[in-house]
Protein backbone atom coordinates (compact mmCIF):
# COMPACT_ATOMS: atom_id res chain seq x y z
CA UNK A 1 0.00 0.00 0.00
CA UNK A 2 3.00 2.27 0.73
CA UNK A 3 4.15 2.54 -2.99
CA UNK A 4 0.12 3.24 -4.02
CA UNK A 5 0.43 6.48 -1.08
CA UNK A 6 4.18 7.21 -2.54
CA UNK A 7 3.23 6.91 -6.41
CA UNK A 8 0.11 9.20 -5.85
CA UNK A 9 2.26 11.70 -3.62
CA UNK A 10 4.43 11.80 -6.56
CA UNK A 11 3.38 14.86 -8.69
CA UNK A 12 4.53 13.67 -11.90
CA UNK A 13 2.24 10.55 -11.60
CA UNK A 14 -0.60 13.08 -11.77
CA UNK A 15 0.80 15.04 -14.55
CA UNK A 16 0.80 11.75 -15.91
CA UNK A 17 -2.59 10.81 -15.31
CA UNK A 18 -3.92 13.80 -16.82
CA UNK A 19 -1.42 13.43 -19.88
CA UNK A 20 -2.78 10.02 -20.32
CA UNK A 21 -6.45 11.19 -20.45
CA UNK A 22 -5.79 14.05 -22.52
CA UNK A 23 -3.75 12.05 -24.99
CA UNK A 24 -6.63 9.46 -25.39
CA UNK A 25 -9.48 11.52 -25.79
CA UNK A 26 -7.34 13.72 -28.23
CA UNK A 27 -6.31 10.59 -29.95
CA UNK A 28 -9.97 9.20 -30.24
CA UNK A 29 -11.95 12.03 -30.92
CA UNK A 30 -9.86 13.01 -34.15
CA UNK A 31 -9.16 9.64 -35.56
CA UNK A 32 -13.06 8.54 -34.70
CA UNK A 33 -14.45 11.99 -36.29
CA UNK A 34 -11.85 11.53 -39.69
CA UNK A 35 -12.15 7.66 -39.54
CA UNK A 36 -16.05 7.54 -39.27
CA UNK A 37 -15.46 10.33 -42.60
CA UNK A 38 -13.61 7.98 -44.74
CA UNK A 39 -15.73 5.34 -44.03
CA UNK A 40 -19.30 6.66 -44.81
CA UNK A 41 -17.19 8.43 -47.89
CA UNK A 42 -15.42 5.11 -49.12
CA UNK A 43 -18.89 2.98 -47.99
CA UNK A 44 -20.27 4.91 -51.73
CA UNK A 45 -20.06 2.74 -54.53
CA UNK A 46 -17.05 3.57 -56.99
CA UNK A 47 -14.90 1.55 -58.68
CA UNK A 48 -11.94 2.70 -56.44
CA UNK A 49 -13.45 2.33 -52.84
CA UNK A 50 -12.14 -0.41 -52.20
CA UNK A 51 -8.83 -0.89 -53.05
CA UNK A 52 -8.28 2.68 -51.98
CA UNK A 53 -9.59 2.28 -48.25
CA UNK A 54 -7.40 -1.27 -47.98
CA UNK A 55 -4.44 0.94 -49.16
CA UNK A 56 -5.24 3.57 -46.24
CA UNK A 57 -4.81 0.14 -44.07
CA UNK A 58 -0.89 0.18 -44.44
CA UNK A 59 -0.76 3.27 -42.05
CA UNK A 60 -1.98 1.03 -38.77
CA UNK A 61 0.78 -1.91 -39.89
CA UNK A 62 3.94 0.52 -39.87
CA UNK A 63 5.55 0.38 -36.60
CA UNK A 64 5.18 2.65 -34.02
CA UNK A 65 8.85 3.10 -33.64
CA UNK A 66 8.95 4.50 -37.53
CA UNK A 67 6.30 6.67 -36.92
CA UNK A 68 8.14 8.42 -33.82
CA UNK A 69 11.16 9.16 -35.87
CA UNK A 70 8.86 10.61 -39.07
CA UNK A 71 6.55 12.80 -36.53
CA UNK A 72 9.96 13.96 -35.17
CA UNK A 73 11.13 14.59 -38.57
CA UNK A 74 7.81 16.21 -40.40
CA UNK A 75 7.39 18.37 -36.55
CA UNK A 76 10.75 19.60 -36.56
CA UNK A 77 11.08 23.43 -36.24
CA UNK A 78 13.99 23.39 -38.80
CA UNK A 79 12.73 21.89 -41.80
CA UNK A 80 10.01 20.02 -40.77
CA UNK A 81 7.56 19.81 -43.81
CA UNK A 82 4.33 20.32 -41.91
CA UNK A 83 5.58 23.82 -40.26
CA UNK A 84 6.56 24.52 -44.06
CA UNK A 85 3.24 23.83 -45.64
CA UNK A 86 1.45 25.95 -42.07
CA UNK A 87 4.08 28.77 -42.70
CA UNK A 88 3.44 28.90 -46.61
CA UNK A 89 -0.34 28.56 -46.26
CA UNK A 90 0.03 31.82 -43.94
CA UNK A 91 -1.42 30.14 -40.96
CA UNK A 92 1.82 30.46 -38.54
CA UNK A 93 4.47 33.25 -38.40
CA UNK A 94 7.30 31.25 -37.38
CA UNK A 95 7.77 27.54 -36.80
CA UNK A 96 6.24 26.06 -34.00
CA UNK A 97 8.81 23.54 -32.22
CA UNK A 98 5.79 21.04 -32.14
CA UNK A 99 7.58 18.09 -29.90
CA UNK A 100 10.38 20.27 -28.28
CA UNK A 101 7.73 22.84 -27.33
CA UNK A 102 5.88 22.57 -23.55
CA UNK A 103 2.20 23.48 -24.18
CA UNK A 104 2.34 21.75 -28.30
CA UNK A 105 4.29 18.35 -27.41
CA UNK A 106 1.02 16.51 -26.37
CA UNK A 107 -0.73 17.89 -29.94
CA UNK A 108 1.94 16.61 -31.36
CA UNK A 109 2.28 13.19 -30.34
CA UNK A 110 -1.94 13.15 -30.71
CA UNK A 111 -1.35 13.41 -34.18
CA UNK A 112 0.89 11.20 -34.86
CA UNK A 113 -1.31 8.69 -32.83
CA UNK A 114 -4.40 9.65 -34.40
CA UNK A 115 -2.97 9.33 -38.37
CA UNK A 116 -2.08 5.61 -37.27
CA UNK A 117 -5.42 5.08 -35.44
CA UNK A 118 -7.28 6.71 -38.61
CA UNK A 119 -7.37 3.39 -41.09
CA UNK A 120 -8.61 1.01 -37.55
CA UNK A 121 -11.67 3.13 -37.11
CA UNK A 122 -12.22 3.18 -40.81
CA UNK A 123 -12.15 -0.50 -41.27
CA UNK A 124 -13.92 -1.23 -38.40
CA UNK A 125 -16.92 1.24 -39.22
CA UNK A 126 -16.89 0.21 -42.77
CA UNK A 127 -17.89 -3.41 -41.57
CA UNK A 128 -20.97 -1.81 -39.50
CA UNK A 129 -22.04 0.12 -42.24
CA UNK A 130 -22.21 -2.65 -44.58
CA UNK A 131 -24.23 -4.51 -42.40
CA UNK A 132 -27.03 -2.42 -42.41
CA UNK A 133 -29.59 -3.72 -44.22
CA UNK A 134 -30.02 -1.81 -48.25
CA UNK A 135 -33.75 -2.55 -47.17
CA UNK A 136 -33.85 0.07 -44.24
CA UNK A 137 -32.43 3.07 -46.19
CA UNK A 138 -35.10 1.89 -49.24
CA UNK A 139 -37.92 2.24 -46.67
CA UNK A 140 -36.99 5.45 -45.48
CA UNK A 141 -36.88 6.69 -49.30
CA UNK A 142 -40.37 5.68 -50.09
CA UNK A 143 -41.10 7.70 -46.99
CA UNK A 144 -39.05 10.89 -48.51
CA UNK A 145 -36.57 10.95 -45.83
CA UNK A 146 -33.68 13.02 -46.58
CA UNK A 147 -30.07 12.31 -46.54
CA UNK A 148 -29.40 13.47 -43.05
CA UNK A 149 -32.57 12.15 -41.88
CA UNK A 150 -31.34 8.97 -42.84
CA UNK A 151 -28.29 9.12 -41.25
CA UNK A 152 -29.52 9.98 -38.22
CA UNK A 153 -32.20 7.87 -37.93
CA UNK A 154 -31.34 4.63 -39.73
CA UNK A 155 -27.06 4.73 -40.14
CA UNK A 156 -26.41 6.20 -36.56
CA UNK A 157 -28.32 4.05 -34.56
CA UNK A 158 -27.95 0.92 -36.52
CA UNK A 159 -24.45 1.54 -35.86
CA UNK A 160 -23.96 1.90 -32.15
CA UNK A 161 -22.88 -1.27 -31.80
CA UNK A 162 -20.00 -0.83 -33.92
CA UNK A 163 -19.32 2.86 -32.82
CA UNK A 164 -18.58 1.36 -29.27
CA UNK A 165 -16.18 -1.35 -30.18
CA UNK A 166 -14.23 1.29 -31.66
CA UNK A 167 -14.19 3.82 -29.42
CA UNK A 168 -13.65 1.40 -26.33
CA UNK A 169 -11.19 -0.71 -28.35
CA UNK A 170 -9.41 2.93 -29.51
CA UNK A 171 -9.15 3.37 -25.66
CA UNK A 172 -7.93 0.21 -24.59
CA UNK A 173 -5.20 0.91 -27.83
CA UNK A 174 -4.57 4.45 -27.43
CA UNK A 175 -4.26 4.80 -22.94
CA UNK A 176 -1.17 2.05 -22.75
CA UNK A 177 0.46 3.45 -25.82
CA UNK A 178 4.20 3.54 -25.10
CA UNK A 179 6.77 2.98 -27.90
CA UNK A 180 5.35 6.32 -29.96
CA UNK A 181 5.78 8.56 -27.17
CA UNK A 182 8.71 7.05 -25.81
CA UNK A 183 10.60 7.41 -29.06
CA UNK A 184 9.33 10.82 -30.09
CA UNK A 185 9.42 12.48 -26.94
CA UNK A 186 11.03 10.28 -23.81
CA UNK A 187 8.00 11.99 -22.29
CA UNK A 188 9.46 15.46 -22.28
CA UNK A 189 9.97 18.45 -22.54
CA UNK A 190 9.73 18.81 -18.74
CA UNK A 191 6.99 15.98 -18.35
CA UNK A 192 4.89 17.65 -20.98
CA UNK A 193 4.29 14.04 -22.84
CA UNK A 194 4.70 11.78 -20.02
CA UNK A 195 1.91 9.08 -19.74
CA UNK A 196 1.52 6.80 -17.32
CA UNK A 197 2.56 4.04 -19.34
CA UNK A 198 6.36 5.85 -20.31
CA UNK A 199 6.83 6.75 -16.41
CA UNK A 200 6.04 3.09 -15.03
CA UNK A 201 8.88 2.21 -17.76
CA UNK A 202 11.12 5.27 -16.27
CA UNK A 203 10.50 4.45 -12.72
CA UNK A 204 11.25 0.79 -13.32
CA UNK A 205 14.01 0.65 -16.26
CA UNK A 206 15.58 4.01 -15.66
CA UNK A 207 15.62 4.54 -11.26
CA UNK A 208 15.28 0.52 -10.90
CA UNK A 209 12.32 1.01 -8.68
CA UNK A 210 10.65 -1.74 -9.82
CA UNK A 211 7.82 -1.76 -7.25
CA UNK A 212 7.24 1.88 -7.96
CA UNK A 213 7.00 0.71 -11.69
CA UNK A 214 4.40 -1.43 -11.28
CA UNK A 215 2.39 0.19 -9.01
CA UNK A 216 1.66 2.81 -11.74
CA UNK A 217 1.17 0.25 -14.27
CA UNK A 218 -1.13 -1.62 -11.93
CA UNK A 219 -3.42 1.83 -11.88
CA UNK A 220 -2.89 1.91 -15.72
CA UNK A 221 -4.39 -1.54 -15.91
CA UNK A 222 -7.45 -1.13 -13.30
CA UNK A 223 -8.57 1.75 -15.07
CA UNK A 224 -8.51 -0.29 -18.37
CA UNK A 225 -10.15 -3.18 -17.20
CA UNK A 226 -13.20 -0.97 -15.37
CA UNK A 227 -13.49 0.79 -19.02
CA UNK A 228 -13.79 -2.79 -20.54
CA UNK A 229 -16.52 -4.18 -18.08
CA UNK A 230 -18.78 -1.08 -18.77
CA UNK A 231 -18.06 -1.87 -22.73
CA UNK A 232 -19.03 -5.95 -22.20
CA UNK A 233 -21.97 -4.85 -20.21
CA UNK A 234 -22.90 -2.78 -22.51
CA UNK A 235 -22.11 -4.42 -25.93
CA UNK A 236 -24.07 -7.43 -24.13
CA UNK A 237 -27.35 -5.65 -23.89
CA UNK A 238 -26.90 -4.97 -27.26
CA UNK A 239 -26.39 -8.35 -28.09
CA UNK A 240 -23.81 -8.60 -30.71
CA UNK A 241 -21.79 -11.11 -28.70
CA UNK A 242 -22.93 -14.00 -30.44
CA UNK B 1 -31.65 5.95 -70.09
CA UNK B 2 -28.23 6.76 -71.59
CA UNK B 3 -28.37 10.11 -70.17
CA UNK B 4 -28.31 8.45 -66.35
CA UNK B 5 -25.81 5.70 -67.55
CA UNK B 6 -23.16 8.79 -68.25
CA UNK B 7 -24.40 10.49 -64.88
CA UNK B 8 -23.18 7.61 -62.86
CA UNK B 9 -19.81 7.58 -64.62
CA UNK B 10 -19.39 10.73 -63.83
CA UNK B 11 -20.47 10.56 -60.65
CA UNK B 12 -17.84 7.55 -60.34
CA UNK B 13 -15.30 9.09 -61.63
CA UNK B 14 -15.57 12.59 -59.34
CA UNK B 15 -15.59 9.81 -56.51
CA UNK B 16 -12.39 7.91 -57.81
CA UNK B 17 -10.90 11.40 -57.66
CA UNK B 18 -11.64 12.50 -54.24
CA UNK B 19 -10.56 9.21 -53.31
CA UNK B 20 -6.68 9.68 -54.57
CA UNK B 21 -6.47 13.08 -53.63
CA UNK B 22 -7.83 11.46 -49.95
CA UNK B 23 -5.58 8.38 -50.30
CA UNK B 24 -2.61 11.38 -51.08
CA UNK B 25 -2.66 13.08 -48.17
CA UNK B 26 -3.31 10.09 -45.81
CA UNK B 27 -0.15 8.82 -47.42
CA UNK B 28 2.33 11.54 -47.85
CA UNK B 29 3.83 10.77 -44.55
CA UNK B 30 5.13 7.40 -46.34
CA UNK B 31 5.73 8.96 -49.27
CA UNK B 32 7.88 11.52 -47.20
CA UNK B 33 10.00 9.41 -45.29
CA UNK B 34 11.15 7.29 -48.91
CA UNK B 35 11.98 10.73 -50.31
CA UNK B 36 13.66 12.11 -47.57
CA UNK B 37 15.88 8.87 -47.08
CA UNK B 38 17.11 9.69 -51.00
CA UNK B 39 17.68 13.34 -50.37
CA UNK B 40 21.09 14.89 -49.45
CA UNK B 41 21.32 16.42 -45.84
CA UNK B 42 21.74 19.87 -47.49
CA UNK B 43 18.24 19.34 -49.34
CA UNK B 44 16.83 18.56 -46.32
CA UNK B 45 17.10 21.86 -44.93
CA UNK B 46 16.71 23.98 -48.26
CA UNK B 47 14.83 26.78 -46.98
CA UNK B 48 11.96 25.79 -49.38
CA UNK B 49 11.04 21.75 -49.71
CA UNK B 50 11.23 19.82 -52.50
CA UNK B 51 8.84 17.22 -52.79
CA UNK B 52 10.68 15.68 -55.14
CA UNK B 53 14.38 15.46 -54.64
CA UNK B 54 16.86 17.35 -57.30
CA UNK B 55 19.57 15.42 -56.56
CA UNK B 56 18.93 11.46 -56.05
CA UNK B 57 21.43 10.03 -53.44
CA UNK B 58 21.65 6.46 -52.29
CA UNK B 59 24.39 7.48 -49.77
CA UNK B 60 22.42 7.10 -46.72
CA UNK B 61 21.39 3.32 -47.81
CA UNK B 62 24.86 2.31 -48.96
CA UNK B 63 26.50 3.73 -45.82
CA UNK B 64 24.22 1.64 -43.92
CA UNK B 65 24.33 -1.88 -45.61
CA UNK B 66 27.62 -1.93 -46.54
CA UNK B 67 30.66 -1.08 -44.06
CA UNK B 68 31.55 -1.99 -40.28
CA UNK B 69 28.57 -0.31 -39.13
CA UNK B 70 25.81 -1.99 -41.21
CA UNK B 71 22.58 -2.67 -40.34
CA UNK B 72 21.82 -6.01 -41.75
CA UNK B 73 22.68 -7.51 -38.38
CA UNK B 74 19.88 -5.66 -36.82
CA UNK B 75 17.78 -6.25 -39.67
CA UNK B 76 18.22 -9.72 -39.46
CA UNK B 77 17.77 -9.80 -35.36
CA UNK B 78 14.21 -8.44 -36.15
CA UNK B 79 13.70 -10.54 -38.78
CA UNK B 80 14.61 -13.92 -36.46
CA UNK B 81 12.77 -12.63 -33.23
CA UNK B 82 9.24 -12.03 -35.14
CA UNK B 83 10.07 -15.30 -37.11
CA UNK B 84 10.30 -17.12 -34.11
CA UNK B 85 7.47 -15.45 -31.90
CA UNK B 86 5.16 -15.95 -35.59
CA UNK B 87 5.79 -20.18 -35.42
CA UNK B 88 5.12 -19.75 -31.59
CA UNK B 89 1.63 -18.19 -32.39
CA UNK B 90 0.70 -19.87 -34.69
CA UNK B 91 1.73 -23.28 -33.57
CA UNK B 92 0.08 -22.35 -30.07
CA UNK B 93 -3.15 -20.45 -30.94
CA UNK B 94 -4.13 -22.41 -33.71
CA UNK B 95 -5.26 -25.52 -32.18
CA UNK B 96 -6.50 -23.69 -28.91
CA UNK B 97 -8.90 -21.06 -31.39
CA UNK B 98 -10.06 -24.64 -32.78
CA UNK B 99 -10.49 -26.33 -29.60
CA UNK B 100 -12.72 -22.97 -28.09
CA UNK B 101 -14.69 -22.92 -31.66
CA UNK B 102 -15.44 -26.29 -31.89
CA UNK B 103 -15.70 -28.06 -28.10
CA UNK B 104 -17.94 -25.63 -26.19
CA UNK B 105 -17.29 -26.22 -22.59
CA UNK B 106 -18.78 -24.46 -19.52
CA UNK B 107 -15.54 -22.64 -19.14
CA UNK B 108 -14.92 -20.95 -22.85
CA UNK B 109 -16.90 -17.60 -22.19
CA UNK B 110 -13.90 -17.42 -19.06
CA UNK B 111 -11.25 -18.50 -21.48
CA UNK B 112 -12.26 -15.68 -24.14
CA UNK B 113 -12.75 -13.10 -21.54
CA UNK B 114 -9.05 -13.62 -20.42
CA UNK B 115 -7.62 -13.33 -23.57
CA UNK B 116 -9.61 -10.00 -23.50
CA UNK B 117 -7.86 -8.86 -20.39
CA UNK B 118 -4.44 -10.37 -21.92
CA UNK B 119 -5.55 -7.71 -23.88
CA UNK B 120 -5.65 -4.83 -21.88
CA UNK B 121 -2.52 -5.35 -20.26
CA UNK B 122 -0.20 -2.49 -20.13
CA UNK B 123 3.56 -3.60 -21.65
CA UNK B 124 4.86 -1.93 -18.83
CA UNK B 125 3.21 -4.06 -16.24
CA UNK B 126 4.24 -7.31 -17.57
CA UNK B 127 7.97 -6.44 -18.25
CA UNK B 128 9.62 -6.67 -14.71
CA UNK B 129 7.69 -9.91 -13.99
CA UNK B 130 9.07 -11.36 -17.46
CA UNK B 131 12.73 -9.60 -16.72
CA UNK B 132 12.42 -11.71 -13.65
CA UNK B 133 11.65 -15.32 -14.87
CA UNK B 134 13.64 -15.03 -18.05
CA UNK B 135 16.75 -14.48 -15.69
CA UNK B 136 16.11 -17.38 -13.71
CA UNK B 137 15.78 -19.14 -16.79
CA UNK B 138 18.86 -17.65 -18.08
CA UNK B 139 17.42 -16.63 -21.31
CA UNK B 140 18.00 -12.55 -21.07
CA UNK B 141 19.95 -11.53 -23.90
CA UNK B 142 19.19 -14.43 -26.28
CA UNK B 143 16.16 -13.73 -29.04
CA UNK B 144 13.76 -16.38 -27.29
CA UNK B 145 13.45 -13.53 -24.75
CA UNK B 146 11.41 -11.07 -26.56
CA UNK B 147 10.37 -13.36 -29.35
CA UNK B 148 8.38 -15.60 -26.25
CA UNK B 149 7.18 -12.06 -24.80
CA UNK B 150 5.90 -10.99 -28.56
CA UNK B 151 4.19 -14.34 -29.05
CA UNK B 152 2.69 -13.97 -25.23
CA UNK B 153 0.53 -10.71 -26.83
CA UNK B 154 -0.04 -12.55 -30.37
CA UNK B 155 -1.37 -15.80 -28.99
CA UNK B 156 -4.83 -14.53 -27.44
CA UNK B 157 -5.12 -11.87 -30.41
CA UNK B 158 -4.64 -14.85 -32.83
CA UNK B 159 -6.85 -16.89 -30.55
CA UNK B 160 -9.66 -14.35 -30.37
CA UNK B 161 -9.65 -14.03 -34.54
CA UNK B 162 -9.06 -17.50 -35.33
CA UNK B 163 -11.72 -18.40 -33.03
CA UNK B 164 -14.37 -16.75 -34.75
CA UNK B 165 -12.94 -17.70 -38.18
CA UNK B 166 -13.22 -21.32 -37.15
CA UNK B 167 -17.00 -20.42 -36.04
CA UNK B 168 -17.68 -19.51 -39.84
CA UNK B 169 -17.03 -22.90 -41.15
CA UNK B 170 -19.33 -25.38 -41.96
CA UNK B 171 -18.96 -28.07 -39.31
CA UNK B 172 -20.53 -30.41 -41.68
CA UNK B 173 -17.55 -30.82 -43.64
CA UNK B 174 -15.64 -32.29 -40.49
CA UNK B 175 -18.45 -34.73 -39.83
CA UNK B 176 -18.07 -35.97 -43.12
CA UNK B 177 -14.23 -36.43 -42.90
CA UNK B 178 -15.65 -38.26 -39.68
CA UNK B 179 -18.20 -40.45 -41.67
CA UNK B 180 -15.27 -41.58 -43.72
CA UNK B 181 -13.15 -42.65 -41.05
CA UNK B 182 -11.04 -39.92 -39.65
CA UNK B 183 -10.54 -39.27 -36.09
CA UNK B 184 -11.12 -35.53 -34.54
CA UNK B 185 -7.10 -34.58 -34.74
CA UNK B 186 -6.97 -36.27 -38.12
CA UNK B 187 -10.21 -34.09 -39.29
CA UNK B 188 -8.73 -30.86 -38.47
CA UNK B 189 -5.44 -31.36 -39.79
CA UNK B 190 -5.95 -32.83 -42.92
CA UNK B 191 -9.56 -30.67 -44.00
CA UNK B 192 -10.02 -27.98 -41.66
CA UNK B 193 -6.20 -26.90 -41.52
CA UNK B 194 -6.33 -26.49 -45.34
CA UNK B 195 -9.78 -24.69 -45.84
CA UNK B 196 -9.15 -21.84 -43.73
CA UNK B 197 -5.95 -21.18 -44.72
CA UNK B 198 -7.01 -17.30 -45.24
CA UNK B 199 -7.24 -17.31 -41.23
CA UNK B 200 -4.12 -18.41 -41.00
CA UNK B 201 -1.93 -16.44 -42.95
CA UNK B 202 -3.70 -13.37 -41.80
CA UNK B 203 -2.82 -15.13 -37.84
CA UNK B 204 0.90 -15.73 -39.13
CA UNK B 205 1.10 -11.99 -40.42
CA UNK B 206 -0.23 -10.70 -37.26
CA UNK B 207 1.55 -12.32 -35.27
CA UNK B 208 5.06 -11.21 -37.53
CA UNK B 209 4.11 -7.92 -37.72
CA UNK B 210 3.30 -7.82 -33.95
CA UNK B 211 6.86 -8.91 -33.02
CA UNK B 212 8.66 -7.31 -35.36
CA UNK B 213 7.28 -3.55 -34.61
CA UNK B 214 7.51 -4.17 -31.12
CA UNK B 215 10.35 -2.13 -28.94
CA UNK B 216 9.93 -2.35 -25.35
CA UNK B 217 10.21 -6.10 -24.94
CA UNK B 218 12.98 -6.04 -27.53
CA UNK B 219 15.34 -3.00 -25.16
CA UNK B 220 14.06 -4.43 -21.80
CA UNK B 221 15.45 -7.84 -22.27
CA UNK B 222 18.08 -7.68 -24.75
CA UNK B 223 21.05 -5.53 -23.92
CA UNK B 224 24.23 -6.62 -26.01
CA UNK B 225 23.94 -3.99 -28.97
CA UNK B 226 24.73 -6.67 -31.48
CA UNK B 227 21.56 -8.58 -30.54
CA UNK B 228 19.00 -5.81 -30.47
CA UNK B 229 16.78 -5.93 -33.71
CA UNK B 230 16.05 -2.52 -35.42
CA UNK B 231 13.27 -0.94 -33.45
CA UNK B 232 15.58 -1.26 -30.28
CA UNK B 233 18.88 -0.67 -32.36
CA UNK B 234 17.00 3.28 -32.82
CA UNK B 235 19.05 5.25 -29.94
CA UNK B 236 21.85 3.23 -31.18
CA UNK B 237 21.43 4.95 -33.95
CA UNK B 238 20.09 8.18 -33.62
CA UNK B 239 23.00 8.84 -31.10
CA UNK B 240 25.39 8.06 -33.68
CA UNK B 241 23.85 10.27 -36.29
CA UNK B 242 21.84 12.64 -34.37
CA UNK B 243 20.08 15.02 -36.62
CA UNK B 244 21.16 13.50 -40.02
CA UNK B 245 17.72 13.02 -41.06
CA UNK B 246 18.49 11.14 -44.66
CA UNK B 247 20.11 8.61 -42.63
CA UNK B 248 17.11 8.17 -39.86
CA UNK B 249 14.78 8.20 -42.47
CA UNK B 250 16.33 5.61 -44.50
CA UNK B 251 16.55 3.25 -41.40
CA UNK B 252 12.86 4.25 -40.46
CA UNK B 253 12.48 3.15 -44.61
CA UNK B 254 14.23 -0.31 -44.07
CA UNK B 255 12.04 -0.41 -40.74
CA UNK B 256 9.06 -0.57 -42.26
CA UNK B 257 10.03 -2.13 -45.63
CA UNK B 258 8.93 -5.93 -44.79
CA UNK B 259 5.70 -4.31 -43.17
CA UNK B 260 5.02 -2.76 -46.34
CA UNK B 261 5.70 -5.66 -48.34
CA UNK B 262 3.63 -8.31 -46.13
CA UNK B 263 1.06 -5.87 -46.47
CA UNK B 264 0.57 -4.98 -49.91
CA UNK B 265 0.85 -8.86 -50.76
CA UNK B 266 -1.53 -10.07 -47.94
CA UNK B 267 -3.81 -7.05 -47.82
CA UNK B 268 -7.19 -9.30 -48.62
CA UNK B 269 -6.46 -11.37 -46.06
CA UNK B 270 -5.34 -9.06 -43.56
CA UNK B 271 -8.22 -6.47 -43.45
CA UNK B 272 -10.48 -9.05 -43.22
CA UNK B 273 -8.70 -10.55 -40.24
CA UNK B 274 -8.80 -7.52 -38.41
CA UNK B 275 -12.56 -6.89 -38.73
CA UNK B 276 -13.60 -10.37 -38.11
CA UNK B 277 -12.28 -9.93 -34.89
CA UNK B 278 -12.35 -6.72 -33.28
CA UNK B 279 -16.14 -6.17 -34.13
CA UNK B 280 -17.62 -9.68 -33.42
CA UNK B 281 -16.27 -10.13 -30.13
Amino acid sequence: MQNYIDVFNNPTMMTSIWNTLLFTIGSISIQFVIGFALALFFNLDFTLAKPMRGLLVVAWMIPMTVIALLSKFMLSPSGGIINELLLNLHLIDQPIGWLINNSTALWGVILANSWVGIPFNMILLTTGLSNISKSLYEAAEVDGASSLQKFVYITLPQLRPAILSVVILGFIYTFKVFDLVFVATGGGPVNATELMSTFAYKLSFAQFLFSKGATVANVLFIILFIVSLGYLKLIRKDEVIH
Amino acid sequence: MKKIVLKEKEKNHILCLIAIVVGVIFLFPLYWIVISSLKTDVEIFALTPTFIPHNITFSAYTEQLIGPNNILNSFSNSLLIATISMVLSILLAVPAAYGLARFPMRTTKIFIMLFLVTQMLPVTLILTPMFLIYKNLGILDTYLAPALSDATISIPFVILILRTYFLSLPKELEDSAKIDGCNTFMAFIKIMLPISYPGLIMAAAFSFLFAWGDLAYALTFISTPEARPMTAGIYNFMGKYGTQWNKIMAYGTLLALPVVAIFVVLQKYIVAGLTNGAVKE
